[in-house]
């Protein structure tokens, strides 16, 4: 602690226009804190115990699914109570246990001290509440949607840890601690792809998510290490403390050094692989052969926001960088992962799938904000997508849990007409509507809009490209209207058909099971079977009905926290925590009607004020010239002020994309304003338009073959190594090395065999000649 | 310190015999314990006869409490700390050692007497084995009181000629008799080299006594060297004592021996004459000192006897188990080979004057000691405890095949000790090795290390056969069943050692303390100084009435 008291006064901070993240001494929070991480905990090791002690009537126990979901909702009643009662402004530091604290010296960094400690700020508030209240939401779905699947309690088991570990990364007031729950939410997800173990593609998905997690883990792991060898600690409130100073752990200036560089871009590789940016993203469209309430909870609302939060929460050692290498590399990837996602997802026919790939997309949109400077946007985005992605996938699985396991959008069509699935599609629509940003009623718009309005705002002199960002995302905003209104004009409207899958998993009805086998082997031939003669869809039950019905409605209310205060509700949370960046560039955050007022906002600042957060840092003056020489304006959008013309550009974009997908997969009638003309599930006016385009549809089908190019670059290469090692390893190792030394003491054995004859006057002999050797040398030795 | 010593070797008010008297109560405790077991032994009572094993139990725990209790030091000698830790570790394992010989002897006799028949005194043996095992136990712990040239060929033979009475009677196969008489034989034989040996040390130097004012060490000192006639007997007595540890080129009984001996007199054969010959050749060497070599080293002649003994056994000792199928020859060998280990130590001797407890050689041999008493016990348990259907023994390794899935605890035990003896890291047999590797290193015998490095390579070719057995394989369908002993005792012993190779892990770094301790070289100033204080204390408690 004595080096916090040797850093200045942190009031010194930035001036000039941009503001920065102001180091906020923490206060300690009240211990029932931990009790949000610690009740699912409990339910963890509750459904375990009742797994290991057969407690759980060969999986047909309700207890683990209710135990779960209420463990949760009252650890979401706890976080909010622990909200109402923060005191904005400081953060709150709660000790729970110390857990290592080691010192192999007493200077600088020649301790480690990381206690199980967590550390509540705004960035943490606004995570927590989505994952305990999105968890406790999502775990009484999946009482639903899993009943009837063997491993009931293993799965409310895995699903309890994560949010447990999920809490570890978030509240955590160390790396270690973020660690510790970066990689805990690994293991679950892992466990949780890979639910249905004995479905070989499963388990191949559950490896690849895991294999190529470590990569980006690697990273992390790298990252936190320089950070602590940069630092000599891994405390939050101790890190932040020099940051926002602009000295690493023994008191010497960041500024220009390579660890200023290289500990945000290893930190950066971490969230890649967690958040599944390009070019590590191919795990996460592949776990959705998890179980849908994960692949909502995990691979949709919060797991895959760990990277966008691991980079808000060291936002600070991401500016230390003058040139913002890191950041750029951020905007560019996330911008590239946002487009190819969305390509992808317009050729893609299953459901579930086309959400995974809006997810990349949107995942991609949330790290283009982090690039482009506005922290807000993206915290805010991740907010909405929580609500409205988790909306669409349980909507998704409802279908999926319906129709066994359906989910072509070739062979479905209609639900809104059928009997018991108008929640289904009413949240599905709120969903759509998000996701393609739909003006002023959705809150995918306005975080959207944020994201997009700010990259045109970001000089080009600060984020290189950064106009160009913008128009990428205009762009695949569109292309999202357009594969998002695809499946929903497809599933969810026309005329009544569909065709039921080929899962016995998620019947909710006894009399399914017999039948649900012979069903299939027809159905293929009998494509059209209106209402097939043995399959009858299985419409969701009240708990499925209730929380996607709550969902919609969070979705939608979610607009509200952008009318909350100056910079929004999420904005203001932003505001107290570590992930705070006001660029300076143009208030972005305030609602529609102050957008004229925007322009007035616009300033002029200097951008070694900007690009210099490290402040006190003396190579202020000595920044490049190219940047110090100027002074750099806020951009512009063709010329007008990007903040208040983006909404009503993105509109268009929006709707252009959704009248697009009307056209094209639209039915005959109201719903796709008349231009429509789809009369069957199967064909649609797209299919005659795919001819046309060629062979581009085709590859955006397979995903641009990008799985294939990895097979081809890494694993092929791998497997040929393996081969020769292998090779190498029977031959040389085994052969000759190994069994040639177990060959030597043999040989001398058998030679050494005869003298133990057995015979007594041969042992004697054979002692006596020992004897009279070892004199006769031993003598000559002593004579010589 | 020093007119102690001088007031103690010379004083006229205490009697020699007296001060001798007080430190030798262990032995005292186990020779009234033994002619107790002997007399009991022969009662035509059965209930008194069976009292027989306890009454020797409880003579080895008050020998043990006795040694722990009694005097810590003793001034006037070369290794004045050596006694307590000596002793006790010889009552402990000796205890274990009793468990597992229960029902070696008399088995045919009993059943007899239990059917009615009168209990025949000169056909039973009862009395005889389990006294001449307590003998050899007196002997052995008279080896660690030596300090004189006669009483340390005295206290051998005490300890070796019980031995070979045990070995012949330990069953009734010819094959066990055989073993006796070559035992004796080549016993005898290199007692002779012995003795000749001790004689020419006489000769040489004048004096039995191994340390004073007037003794072979102080020649020793005086003449900075070793003529060659002392070095002739010293080498004499050191290929002597090669036959107590089974050493090359005295090795050549020891798998005749242990495999026709019963399992429990092989597992005592194991540890019993290694300990009094280990603690002959600390005496020898330690009156000859580390101190002529040039450094901290022994002559160099016998340095090299040594080295060449010590790889040449190693070696041996593990390509020949190697060939073996008997897993009593296996240990037999394998016993070969630890002595070449712990010859290393000896060779790297005390260290420099005062070197403080890592790389203490002659700790690390009393280390190495405790921690193989203890483990060697649990393999040859299991043989002991495992007969088969036709009788016998069973002694080949396809007879462990799945021994853990039908005898769980033999199996384990088994998998157990041989995994220790092996000396994977983090069993007790691990430690061992390690310090003597660092004695070895700090000693600078790195050529002897790496040889030791590569037998314990190939060790781990028979000693994983050994615990692979059990763990791995399966027994076939058709082999006769292996019947299990009726002596739970047996069991009982397996299982201390298995259980003890364990649990003395967290106690490891107390222990290494407590056997370098218990080598500090009583010819270094600066350890004698170190102990003065405690010698002093125990000088005044014990030893003198002054």
């Amino acid at each position: 602690m004595t080096l916090l008291d040797a850093i200045p006064t942190l009031s010194t901070l930035a001036s000039g226009g941009a503001e920065h993240f102001a180091y906020h001494v923490a206060e300690a929070g009240p211990k029932w804190m931990a009790l949000v991480p610690g009740l699912p905990l409990l339910g963890a090791v509750i459904c375990l115990a009742m797994l290991l002690f057969k407690r759980d009537m060969g999986g047909r126990s309700r207890v683990p699914a209710y135990l779960v979901t209420a463990l949760l909702g009252i650890s979401f009643v706890v976080t909010l109570i622990g909200f109402l009662q923060w005191n904005h402004g400081q953060p709150w530091v709660v000790h729970a246990f110390e857990w290592i604290n080691v010192a192999w010296g007493s200077g600088a960094g020649q301790s480690l001290q990381a206690n199980a400690s967590f550390y509540m700020d705004g960035l943490s508030w606004l995570w927590m509440l989505f994952v305990t209240g999105l968890g406790a939401a999502i775990c009484l779905y999946a009482s639903e949607y899993m009943a009837n699947d063997k491993g009931y309690a293993r799965f409310f088991s895995a699903f309890a840890l994560f949010v447990v570990s999920m809490s570890c990364l978030v509240m955590g007031d160390n790396l270690v601690m973020l660690y510790l729950g970066w990689e805990g939410v690994g293991l679950c997800s892992y466990l949780l792809i890979g639910y249905f173990y004995t479905k070989p593609s499963a388990v191949a998905a559950a490896k690849k998510a895991f294999i190529v997690n470590r990569i980006g883990d690697l990273g992390l792991a790298l990252g936190l290490y320089l950070t602590f060898t940069t630092f000599g600690t891994v405390q939050y409130d101790e890190l932040f403390a020099m940051v926002s100073a602009g000295v690493d752990g023994s008191g010497h200036s960041l500024a220009g050094t390579w660890q200023a560089t290289w500990i945000p871009l290893l930190l950066m590789i971490g969230a890649f692989g967690k958040s599944a940016q390009f070019p590590l993203y191919v795990w996460l469209p592949d776990a959705m052969e998890g179980p849908t309430p994960v692949s909502a909870l995990i691979h949709a609302a919060t797991m895959v926001t760990a990277g966008v939060y691991l980079i808000a929460r060291m936002y600070p050692l991401f500016l230390m960088d003058e040139a913002l290498t890191a950041l750029h590399v951020v905007a560019y990837v996330g911008t590239f992962t946002a487009f190819l996602a969305a390509t992808i997802g317009m050729a893609q026919f299953d459901i579930k799938r086309i959400m995974a790939y809006s997810t990349l997309s949107q995942l991609g949109y949330m790290f283009a904000g982090l690039g482009v400077l506005t922290t807000n946007g993206a915290a805010y985005h991740v907010f909405t997508h929580a609500f409205f992605k988790a909306t669409l996938f349980l909507a998704c699985g409802a279908v999926m849990h319906g129709f066994a396991g359906q989910l072509d959008l070739r062979k479905l069509s209609g639900l809104w007409n059928m009997k018991g699935w108008r929640i289904v599609s009413v949240a599905m629509l709120v969903g759509c509507l998000n996701l393609s940003g739909i003006p002023v009623i959705t809150a995918g718009f306005w975080s959207k809009d944020m994201i997009i309005a700010e990259a045109f705002t970001t000089p080009n002199q600060v984020i290189a490209g950064s106009s160009l960002i913008g128009w990428v995302l205009l762009i695949t905003a569109g292309m999202t209207a357009y594969y998002t209104f695809r499946v929903f004009f497809r599933v969810f409207v026309g005329p009544v058909e569909f065709e039921p899958g080929d899962e016995a998993h998620g019947h909710g009805d006894d009399d399914d099971h017999g039948h649900g086998g012979d069903d299939h082997g027809h159905a293929g031939h009998d494509a059209h079977g209106h209402g097939d003669g043995h399959f009858h869809p299985h419409a969701p039950g009240w708990a499925i009905n209730f929380v996607l019905a709550a969902l919609a409605i969070g979705s939608t209310v979610a607009i509200l926290p952008n009318f909350m205060g100056d910079h929004g509700w999420v904005g203001g949370l932003l505001h107290d925590s570590t992930a705070f960046y006001q660029s300076g560039f143009g208030h972005h955050e305030a609602p529609a009607g102050e957008h004229a007022l925007a322009n007035s906002k616009m300033e002029v600042v200097p951008v070694a004020a900007h690009s210099a957060p490290a402040h006190g840092a003396p190579s202020h003056d000595s920044a490049p010239d190219a940047h110090a020489a100027g002074e750099v304006h806020a951009n512009s959008f063709l010329g007008m002020n990007a903040h208040a013309v983006m909404y009503y550009v993105s509109t268009l974009f929006g709707l252009a994309g959704l009248a697009f997908a009307a056209y094209l997969h639209g039915p005959v009638g109201a719903w796709s304003f008349g231009i429509g003309n789809r009369t069957k599930a199967a064909v649609s006016r797209a299919d005659g338009w795919k001819r046309a385009i060629g062979p581009i549809g085709r590859w955006a089908e397979h995903k641009w073959y990008v799985d294939e190019f990895y097979d081809l670059i890494l694993r092929t290469p791998l497997r040929v190594i393996a081969h020769i090692f292998h090779a190498f390893d029977k031959l040389i190792i085994d052969g000759a090395l190994v069994d040639g030394a177990g060959l030597l003491p043999r040989l001398l054995g058998r030679t050494l065999r005869p003298m133990q004859s057995g015979v007594l006057h041969g042992y004697a002999t054979g002692m006596a000649a020992g004897i009279g050797i070892i004199v006769l040398i031993v003598l000559v030795m002593t004579l010589s | 310190m020093m007119s102690l010593l001088a007031a103690m070797s010379a004083g006229p008010d205490v009697p020699p015999m007296i001060a001798k008297l007080s430190i030798i109560v262990p032995e005292i405790v186990m020779f009234v314990g033994t002619c107790v077991v002997l007399m009991l032994g022969l009662s035509k009572t059965s209930t008194i006869r069976r009292a027989s094993v306890g009454a020797a139990g409880l003579a080895l725990i008050i020998a043990g409490i006795a040694a722990a209790t009694g005097p810590q030091g003793v001034a006037d000698s070369l290794l004045p700390h050596v006694m307590p830790y000596a002793k006790v570790l010889i009552a402990a394992v000796g205890f274990i050692l009793l468990l597992l010989l229960t029902g070696t002897v008399d088995r045919e006799v009993e059943a007899e007497a239990d059917a009615g028949k009168p209990f025949d005194v000169l056909r039973a043996n009862r009395a005889e084995f389990y006294a001449f095992f307590m003998f050899s136990l007196t002997g052995l712990m008279l080896c660690a009181s030596a300090d004189d040239l006669i009483w340390l060929f005295l206290a051998l033979e005490l300890t070796s000629l019980p031995t070979y009475v045990m070995v012949s009677i330990s069953t009734a196969r010819s094959r066990s008799q055989e073993a006796g008489v070559k035992y004796f034989f080549l016993g005898a034989f290199s007692a002779a080299m012995l003795l000749m040996g001790f004689t020419f040390i006489y000769g040489a130097t004048g004096y039995t006594q191994l340390f004073g004012y007037h003794s072979i060490a102080s020649v020793i000192g005086a003449q900075g060297s070793l003529g060659p006639i002392a070095t002739l007997g010293f080498v004499m007595a050191i290929v002597g004592l090669c036959f107590k540890i089974a050493a090359v080129p005295m090795h050549f009984y020891t798998p005749d021996v242990y495999q026709g001996a019963a399992a429990g007199v092989s597992a005592m054969l194991a540890f019993v004459p290694k300990t009094a010959g280990f603690l002959g050749l600390m005496l020898l060497t330690s009156a000859v000192g580390w101190g002529l070599g040039g450094g901290y080293g022994l002559p160099s002649e016998l340095r090299l006897l040594l080295w060449v003994v010590a790889a040449l056994t190693m070696t041996f000792g593990n390509v020949l188990a190697l060939m073996q199928r008997s897993v009593k020859r296996i240990l037999a060998y394998s016993s070969i080979a630890h002595s070449g280990y712990m010859l290393v130590g000896i060779i790297a001797g005390p260290g420099a004057w005062g070197a403080g407890a890592p790389g203490n050689g002659l700790g690390a041999v009393l280390f190495y000691l405790m921690s193989y008493g203890v483990m060697n016990v649990g393999a040859f348990a299991v043989v002991a405890s495992l007969e088969k259907q036709s009788g016998g023994e069973a002694e080949d390794v396809d007879d462990l095949r799945g021994l853990c899935k039908t005898h769980p605890l033999l199996g384990w035990i088994m998998v157990i000790s041989s995994v220790t003896m092996l000396g994977l890291p983090f069993a007790i047999g691990f430690l061992g090795k390690f310090y003597l590797f660092t004695a070895g290193l700090r000693a600078g015998e790195v050529a002897l290390i790496v040889v030791m490095g590569l037998n314990s390579a190939i060790a781990a070719f028979y000693y994983l056969r050994l615990a692979g057995a059990p763990l791995l394989e399966h027994r076939d369908e058709h082999e006769a069943s292996l019947v299990v002993t009726a002596f739970n005792s047996r069991k009982l012993a397996g299982l201390i050692s298995a259980v003890g190779v364990l649990a003395l892990l967290p106690f490891a770094d107390r222990l290494a303390t407590l056997s370098d301790h218990a080598a500090s070289y009583g010819a270094s100033s600066e350890a004698a100084q170190a102990s003065a204080s405690q010698a002093e204390h125990v000088d005044a408690r014990s030893v003198t009435d002054h």
